[in-house]
């Protein structure tokens, strides 16, 4: 068997199988090492994928070629549309997976994939040779040698679980942990830190009195995150349930709380803030007595039912008391009790925005690995690891998209220069230019970049691209189109009650108030409607509604691509920046920032310096775009 | 060469982004004599040396009070950015700290520099060229120090208070709009849009009254302008003489002799008052002129009030006809005089119906009184001499207000019509301007003060 590949992966989790795909679709030969082929895509915690910022990440990774959308797309046991009445840029899908059948597509999708080797393994050495990788060593002594590696060692790396005052060596999910990898890190000059997160109990479906509880159903027509499934139907969704903790619930948490390792104090503190286990809520806010659990399915095969908002390591003991506590779940049977977990991750400010090492080159880390929680946080990071390890290799330019540009920019950049303890999740509210970076948009912003890379053929390309141009045709072709005051348009107008027409208001003026929609304008101006398609009709609606603030929006966005712009450590140094302060000079030098938008954010660089920069940045720049280069580096 | 004498200058160059640290820049020959009088070096090591950072304490060398515990950086000239001997002073980031640093350095012997007053002496002592000047003072023209000086002491008192106020009740909102907005399964209570509609409405009164105290504490620290419109030769260079109490704009019996517009500085009720003498409203006789009456008009434009004169020793000509009927379409403070009281009167007083009308007469000095009085008579009436109420803004304080006060207006405007998530957008930015008006961190992390208030779980 070969013992040499152009990219090696480690670990088949979320970002595994992303970076693995995305470096074998690109024409690299790849391995995808794993400890265990049959939890490859494994959803050790909760069963969904979505929502406000995930779902953003989703639908990226989607445009770019990525496999996560169009596999819960597939594979989802309910889809669902959130944030719907708070406005399109927090609008977002969210899906209920089905554990079993998302791991069964996604290893069938691994092996059918040219170019990529599956190997079942524990990697428990890093081969480095001044600074730059060459392979891995295996437990069995087994040595793999490669250009470029991807390490996504998700939760395993010195795994412990923890279960009240218990404790033993072990990765989510039963599996076993990862060890030797930590060492070797540290050996080569990275380091690591311990993060901790939990999930709750799983129980029995049967026992579960459903009859009690508010039953939430999905949305049949929804569509899918992928473009392909954007006006997808889904019949036979399954439902989750709604339940509450009451009195009761908090007594019997307050009760156990002794065991509690949160008050035992056997883990680590740094866990994930937003989904905090029970115990820690009642610590927390302990004068709160309705939590929401939600009761979710797992498989429609799987008999397990996952408890959301139930999150605990408090022993067994503890978990069945409190949920004998809880409406619905009075007899529930656990089949498998939650835990908490404690592994190995980076500690921050020690990989780029390409989630190439800064230490050691050659070297790609993704997923929880780097500090964030969440499968789609970790898919799209082993999608940037996987695209840019590939890239490196042909020695083409890194890639990373800009946080004007998309969620995935948003969190590379943010990532790259978190220094704060706890993981990091994406949320909209990391997303400064949302208004933006809708859910809608996405296809717009991102399917050059996907085709550019290689892993948007010709033909989906060119069926976005004819999708887009259809929508900003018709944008541009409303653009001309205006409403007169006649009195049949006047009364339509207010049985829409949608306000008056006093003089000719443009169409783009009347989209933008509301309840007036697309349809029903054209029918007013008996125009045409050359969108039908209610994706499209959406997307222009949206794009007009929200013009005054996209173009707001779009002041800031160029002020940060300029200074997104100017990539650091600078490898040129003009004379004239000798003047910049000492602390300046040593930051635009260094290696700390990937670009100088992320030294000011860090506040690295003080005003009259930065204006100093920018002066002269300004004339390279005008320079070199006359020259038609893009980047200053 | 000429040497022009240079003096030592100050000003505050705050940080970007997150900053806990204010740095203040000093540059000039006596920066390190300036330093030696308040700051108290840690350590042994020699005061100053190139590029070195020095721990200590900066101490009111009369009181004997320490200001704050800071850090300079020193650098000796020709070695550092104007050239000159500089000292950056990194205080701690609280503007009434920041603000005593700045009078330390000023009572000892600097000064507060102008606007792009450093790039212009990097530009002098040969250390970029003029285009990058050029570059720099357009980034650098919001940030005029001495203003913004002035404004931090300002802010010390209650308006910044008032601001704190009003952003913490928008920033309480805020926060729970965002709360539901990123997680929305989480059982938290969506805002009442109405509701807050109507809180921000009031929110938004309040700020309109803070922005005219603003305002006029602009117009009156620039000096009230007041322009003097007439015919040429109707005496308002000598008008201006006599308000001034000296010779300033050239008195001739040739009409148009003042061809461009003189501006000249005088206290009239502790206001601070600039009289504009323009070059007379006529038909242009010349190039010259015509430049001159296009100014005038500029002038009227730009002033505060406007002083009708007239020669009320002649009949009134066409051209007084025409400068009533302006007077009259303009929608400003007005005040007519009529000039020349100590010849024979032969100007019909029906010209000047509707006006308050001073008779005057330069030349035997009468009336000047009344002038003066019904001058502070407007400005009382337009609040001017309410210095408690008035507000100092630097320019980029200003701006940041008027940021706020559209973002709100958007916000408001909004309600009910708007998606909550660009209501989140608008409120937002309001928060993020107010902060800027009082030079509080700008950072504010919404996500955290979520995770604060609300239990998420989901």
């Amino acid at each position: 068997m070969n013992k040499h590949f152009s990219v090696i992966v480690v670990g088949g989790g979320h970002a595994g199988c992303e970076a693995a795909l995305a470096s074998a679709r690109l024409g690299a030969d790849t391995l995808l090492v794993t400890l265990n082929i049959s939890t490859i895509a494994l959803m050790p915690c909760n069963p969904s994928i979505g929502g406000p910022g995930k779902g953003h990440l989703v639908r990226e990774i989607g445009v770019l070629g990525g496999e996560m959308a169009s596999c819960i797309d597939e594979t989802c046991l309910q889809m669902k549309w959130l944030n719907t009445s708070k406005g399109p840029a927090v609008r977002s899908r969210r899906a209920q997976a089905d554990k079993y059948l998302y791991r069964q597509r996604m290893i069938e999708t691994l092996f059918k994939t040219p170019n990529l080797v599956l190997r079942q393994g524990h990697v428990t050495e890093l081969l480095v040779e001044n600074g730059i990788i060459k392979g891995i060593m295996l437990e069995t002594g087994l040595i793999f040698t490669c250009e470029k590696l991807i390490v996504t060692s998700g939760t395993y790396l010195n795994a412990k679980i923890i279960l009240g005052k218990s404790s033993w060596s072990g990765g989510p999910h039963n599996q076993s942990a990862a060890t030797g990898l930590s060492d070797s890190f540290i050996k080569n000059g990275i380091n690591v830190r311990r993060l901790q997160t939990a999930t709750p109990p799983r129980v029995l479906d049967t026992s579960v009195r459903f009859e009690k509880l508010r039953e939430l159903p999905g949305d049949i027509d929804s569509g899918g995150f992928t473009w392909e499934d954007r006006l997808r139907r889904y019949e036979n969704q399954i439902s989750c349930f709604l339940t509450f903790t009451d009195e009761r619930s908090v007594e019997a948490v307050k009760r156990h709380l002794p065991n509690s390792p949160l008050v035992l104090e056997n883990i680590t503190d740094e866990g994930p803030k937003h989904c905090p286990s029970i115990d820690r809520k009642i610590l927390k806010f302990p004068d709160m007595i309705t939590h929401q659990i939600f009761i979710e399915p797992e498989g429609r095969d799987s008999r397990e039912l996952y408890l959301q908002g139930l999150t605990t390591a408090m022993p067994p003991l503890a978990q069945e008391d409190i949920l004998s506590s809880v409406a619905g779940l009075e007899n529930a049977v656990i089949l498998r009790y939650g835990y908490a977990i404690e592994y190995d991750a980076l500690s921050p400010g020690q990989f780029r925005k390409t989630m190439e090492s800064r230490i050691v080159k050659g070297l790609y880390t993704a997923g929880q690995l780097n500090g964030t929680s969440g499968y789609e946080e970790a898919a799209a990071q082993g999608l940037i690891a996987g695209i840019n390890a590939v890239l490196a290799l042909k020695n083409k330019a890194p890639y990373w998209p800009s946080r004007t540009q998309s969620y995935i920019g948003v969190l590379v950049d943010d990532l790259s220069i978190w220094d704060r303890p706890e993981p990091y999740r994406i949320t909209p509210g990391h997303a400064e230019f949302r208004l933006t970076l809708r859910d809608d948009s996405a296809e717009r912003r991102l399917i050059k970049d996907g085709y550019d890379i290689g892993l948007v053929s010709q033909s989906r390309y060119e069926k976005i691209l004819a999708w887009k141009n259809r929508i900003e045709n018709e944008i541009v072709r409303m653009s001309d189109l205006s409403l007169l005051p006649k009195t049949e348009n006047r009364e339509m107008l207010q049985k829409l009650n949608t306000g008056d027409l006093k003089k000719r208001v443009s169409c783009i003026e009347l989209l933008q108030r509301p309840g007036l929609g697309y349809n029903q304008l054209m029918d007013l101006l008996e125009e045409t409607k050359v969108l039908t398609d209610s994706d499209e009709i959406y997307s222009l609606e949206t794009d007009i509604k929200y013009k005054g603030y996209a173009e707001r929006e779009k002041e800031k966005i160029v002020q940060t691509q300029f200074l997104e712009k100017i990539r650091l450590p600078i490898s040129f140094f003009d004379l004239k920046l000798e003047i910049l302060s000492q602390e300046t000079k040593l930051v635009i030098k260094s290696d700390k920032y990937d670009d100088l938008a992320q030294a000011v954010k860090k506040g690295a660089v003080s005003k009259t310096d930065l204006a100093l920069i920018l002066a002269v940045y300004s004339q390279k720049m005008h320079a070199n775009s006359l020259n038609g280069e893009e980047d200053v580096k | 060469m000429y040497k022009p004498k240079i003096d030592t200058i100050a000003a505050v160059s705050t940080a970007q982004g997150r900053a806990a640290i204010s740095i203040i820049r000093v540059s000039g020959p006596n920066t390190f004599a300036i330093l030696g009088k308040i700051f108290v070096r840690g350590g042994k090591k020699t005061f100053p040396l190139p590029y070195s950072a020095f721990f200590g304490k900066i101490v009111d060398p009369i009181a004997q009070q320490v200001i704050d515990e800071v850090i300079v950086t020193t650098y000796l000239s020709p070695n550092s950015y104007t050239g000159e001997d500089i000292a950056e002073i990194g205080a701690h980031g609280n503007p009434v700290v920041v603000s005593r640093i700045m009078q330390l350095l000023i009572t000892n012997g600097a000064r507060a520099a102008e606007a792009g007053e450093f790039t212009k002496r990097a530009f002098l002592n040969g250390k970029m060229d003029l285009l990058e000047v050029e570059a720099i003072s357009q980034l650098l023209a919001a940030n005029t120090t001495t203003q913004a000086t002035m404004a931090l002491n300002q802010l010390d008192g209650l308006p910044s208070k008032f601001v704190a106020e009003i952003r913490e009740k928008i920033l309480k909102h805020l926060v729970q709009l965002e709360a539901s907005l990123n997680f929305p399964e989480d059982a938290i209570e969506s805002i009442d849009e109405y509701q807050v509609g109507r809180e921000l409405r009031k929110i938004l009164n309040e700020l309109y009254i803070f922005l005219d105290n603003a305002k006029n504490g602009s117009l009156v620290s620039e000096g009230l302008k007041v322009a003097l419109l007439g015919k040429p030769n109707s005496g308002k260079s000598s008008l201006m003489n006599c308000i001034l109490g000296r010779d300033r704009a050239i008195v001739t019996d040739i009409p148009g002799t003042t061809r461009d517009t003189l501006e000249e500085s005088i206290l009239i009720a502790s206001i601070p008052v600039k009289i504009i003498d323009t070059a007379g409203m006529r038909k242009p006789g010349d190039k010259v002129e015509a430049i001159g009456i296009e100014r005038t008009l500029k002038a009227v434009e730009d002033a505060y009030a406007v002083i009708g004169v007239f020669d009320g020793s002649v009949i009134e000509t066409e051209e007084d006809k025409l400068i009533i009927d302006n007077l009259k379409n303009l929608n400003k403070n007005v005040l007519l005089i009529c000039n020349k009281t100590d010849l024979p009167q032969k100007i019909s007083r029906k010209l000047f119906e509707g006006f308050k009308t001073v008779n005057l007469s330069c030349k035997e000095g009468t009336g000047l009184v009344e002038v003066f009085a019904a001058l502070t008579d407007i400005f009382k009436s337009d609040g001017m001499a309410n210095f408690d109420e008035m507000v100092l803004l630097g320019a980029q304080q200003a701006a940041a207000l008027d940021k706020a006060v559209s973002a709100l207006e958007r916000a408001v405007e909004g309600i009910g019509k708007n998606y909550q998530d660009m209501l989140a957008i608008d409120m937002e930015e309001t928060v993020r301007e107010l902060g800027r008006v009082n030079g509080e961190t700008v950072d504010m992390n919404t996500l955290d003060l979520i995770f604060e208030r609300f239990c998420i779980g989901k």
